[in-house]
């Protein structure tokens, strides 16, 4: 039997179960709503956030809104943590998406091999010798990721480590009074001028990078559904995860072997 | 009882002044009305001559039994009826010698360069034959309707420098509303801030609305908002005679005076960083009297700040913490921003507040020496953000190169 075979291109895989899916549009909601509430304190010189809270008690609405979104974000977190820690997939999922070295250097390998400025030097016959006792440095080949790539990687350690900046922060600003009980009025500034900062950032990342790798990606435009189906194909991992793919492979390969003569192998 | 006490008084006064008077006596009441109780009767011109009776009986000058030749002296001598049609202006300082020197000194006895021509007298204001005594509340000089009469003039008329606009403000006022909605009959007219004979024009320094008297003018009724004021910063320059200290009307306004709750009031809580700000952002008072400028900008980017410009009111404007009428520096130990008292202030809104929330600059530009902290987490923040975006994109281009090479060759 082939491997086109035993993982055939058009077999679907489960890749975001319902759990995580949940996971991901309460993100999307709760994330939303926090941005389009808090916007308007950064830009308030901004028309559209002026006309849209004109009316009489809007800001008071846009403050209880803001709010309401932050328990959200905060028992979604709960959830995923609960999640993360309690279900055989949630901790697989963990281990896999865990940074590693080879995060950094699959990060540096495809930018260089994008750029292909070393490949092109060498077809100049530049550095014959050079890249002759260093063939990695030509980067012929993409790195090959798992289950999570760098980039993917990169977003949900960046999204936790901005719940935690912006939940803290935020905590103490709902809370100011018992901030001050705590901490001296400069400290509380801080919280103020980072939780202003992380949020243009996450905004930023979110809307440059995410946009980027899911929407605007020629390879997924103008959407990948996975975040609302949870599929993806044996030709996706094959090409996108093929490390991924090959430890499925390898899996399946040892089950059939592990079945003797059989003629039929189970599926 | 007063009013009978004072018929009394200005009769006597009126029997003096007749007797000094050569040529007592001449034509009767009843003569001259035998021609004007004829309400159809009309001068040459026009102008009806009808005098009512009752009415003229009712004003305070019927009531002191004056006779109509006591103000029409020039007709005293007349035998012959009807008596020619141009007659003399009635002079009313024959009796009330005092506000005809006032009015002499006023912006309506001098001569108006603007308004030539326009020549105002006593009845302009007074009326004629019906005038009544200014509690009267059928007086057109009854504070209740003193508006309506300087208005008859000035809101079209007779333009004033800053226009009829300018004084229709008043209409919109807190001073008009509750003169004419509630019937505060105390409450402050035309003539409580710029005085009734003595009007005078606002650049006038003996004037009550110059800026050297106005503080004693609104002071007539707000007696503890003077004194308060006297006590704060401002008005302790102001007494020094500093030019540039706020008087009562750069913050409130002349006309349109609104309390703080109104919507429209200039110092409507959203509205009292604005102001502020036209003098505590101005280059050169900041300079001369040692103020920091930039202070809106720095409540402006503050969630106070950012809050009252989207209407928010629940939230600290200047006047919350720094007091109004008597600001004070934050070194006076009475100041409610001084170190020692800032646990009150800000435990006005936010209660339990201790003394944490003096720790730290208040409002100030996130400068390196005011708030090191602050400036530090934004120069952070701003370098992370900065590569971060720098990174991505780079990323993204790199990989759309490669993407597109892909395509051209295959």
């Amino acid at each position: 039997m082939t491997d086109s075979e035993i993982i055939r291109d058009d077999e679907v895989f489960l890749r975001m179960n319902l759990a995580e899916r949940l996971q991901h549009i309460l993100l999307i909601l709760s994330m939303g709503t926090l941005m389009l509430t808090g916007m308007p304190l950064i830009f308030s010189e901004f028309k559209i956030f002026k006309s849209i809270f004109a009316f009489g008690s809007a800001f008071y609405v846009r403050g209880i809104l803001h709010r309401i979104a932050a328990v959200v974000l905060i028992v979604n977190i709960v959830f995923h943590v609960f999640y993360t820690i309690f279900t055989k997939r949630g901790r697989a999922n963990f281990k896999e998406i865990a940074p590693k070295f080879k995060d950094i250097k699959d990060a540096w390998s495809l930018f260089w091999h994008n750029v292909g400025i070393t490949r092109f030097l060498h077809n100049r016959g530049v550095g014959k010798t050079f890249f002759a006792r260093h063939p990695a440095l030509l980067f012929e080949k993409e790195p090959e990721f798992g289950r999570y790539n760098f980039i993917e990687k990169f977003e949900y350690w960046a999204v936790a480590w901005g719940s935690f900046v912006m939940i803290l922060s935020g905590f103490f600003m709902w809370k100011v009074e018992l901030s001050l009980k705590l901490f001296p009025l400069w400290v509380h500034d801080i919280f103020v001028i980072v939780h202003g900062y992380e949020a243009m950032l996450a905004f930023l990342a979110v809307i440059i990078w995410h946009m980027y790798n899911v929407h605007l990606n020629p390879e997924v435009f103008p959407m990948s559904k996975i975040w609302l189906n949870g599929k993806i194909s044996g030709h996706e991992l094959r090409t996108l995860h093929p490390l991924e793919y090959r430890k499925i492979l390898e899996g399946r390969k040892a089950a059939l072997q592990s079945s003797g003569d059989a003629d039929t192998p189970a599926k | 009882m007063t009013k009978i006490l004072r018929i009394i008084v200005l009769s006597a006064a009126l029997a003096a002044g007749l007797a000094a008077a050569p040529a007592a006596g001449g034509p009767s009441n009843e003569d001259c009305l035998a021609c004007h109780s004829d309400k159809d009767l009309k001068s040459s011109a026009g102008k009806a001559l009808f005098i009512d009776e009752a009415k003229f009986k009712g004003a305070i000058h019927g009531q002191a039994d004056i006779g109509c030749v006591d103000c029409h002296a020039d007709l005293k001598a007349v035998k012959d009826f009807p008596h020619t049609e141009k007659i003399k202006p009635v002079d009313c300082a024959f009796c009330h010698a005092e506000a005809d020197a006032a009015i002499r000194k006023s912006v309506h006895g001098l001569p108006h360069p603007e308004n030539a021509g326009i020549t105002v007298s006593c009845k302009d204001c007074h009326g004629t034959h019906e005038i009544r005594p200014k509690n009267d509340a059928d007086s057109s000089v009854y504070s209740i309707n003193i508006p309506d009469t300087c208005e008859r003039c000035h809101l079209d008329r007779v333009q004033t420098k800053r226009g009829g606009e300018f004084i229709q403000r008043y209409n919109q006022s807190i001073h008009y509303k509750v003169l004419t909605k509630s019937g505060l009959s105390t409450s402050a007219t035309c003539a409580t801030c710029h005085g009734s004979h003595d009007v005078k024009r606002v650049e006038d320094p003996d004037g009550r609305v110059a800026r050297k008297n106005i503080i004693r003018t609104c002071g007539l009724c707000h007696a503890g908002i003077q004194r308060n004021y006297l006590e704060g910063v401002h008005g302790k320059d102001y007494v020094k005679g500093s030019a540039d200290v706020p008087v009562c009307t750069d913050c409130h306004s002349e006309h349109a005076i609104q309390g703080p709750e109104d919507l429209n009031s200039v110092i409507y809580s959203t509205r009292v960083a604005a102001v502020c700000s036209r003098c505590h952002d101005d280059e050169r008072l900041a300079r001369q009297y040692g103020f920091l400028t930039s202070r809106l900008k720095s409540y402006a980017s503050s969630y106070h700040g950012t809050a009252s410009k989207f209407g928010e009111t629940r939230v600290a404007n200047c006047a919350s913490c720094h007091g109004f009428h008597d600001i004070r520096v934050s070194a006076d130990p009475k100041s409610p921003i001084n170190p020692a008292n800032m646990s009150k202030t800000c435990g006005k809104c936010h209660p339990g507040a201790g003394a944490n929330f003096a720790k730290g600059k208040v409002h100030v530009v996130e400068a390196k020496a005011e708030s090191k902290g602050s400036y530090v987490a934004k120069v952070l923040y701003i370098i992370i953000i900065a590569s971060m975006i720098s990174v991505f994109l780079i990323f993204i281009a790199a990989d759309l190169y490669r993407r597109a090479k892909k395509r051209v060759r295959s």
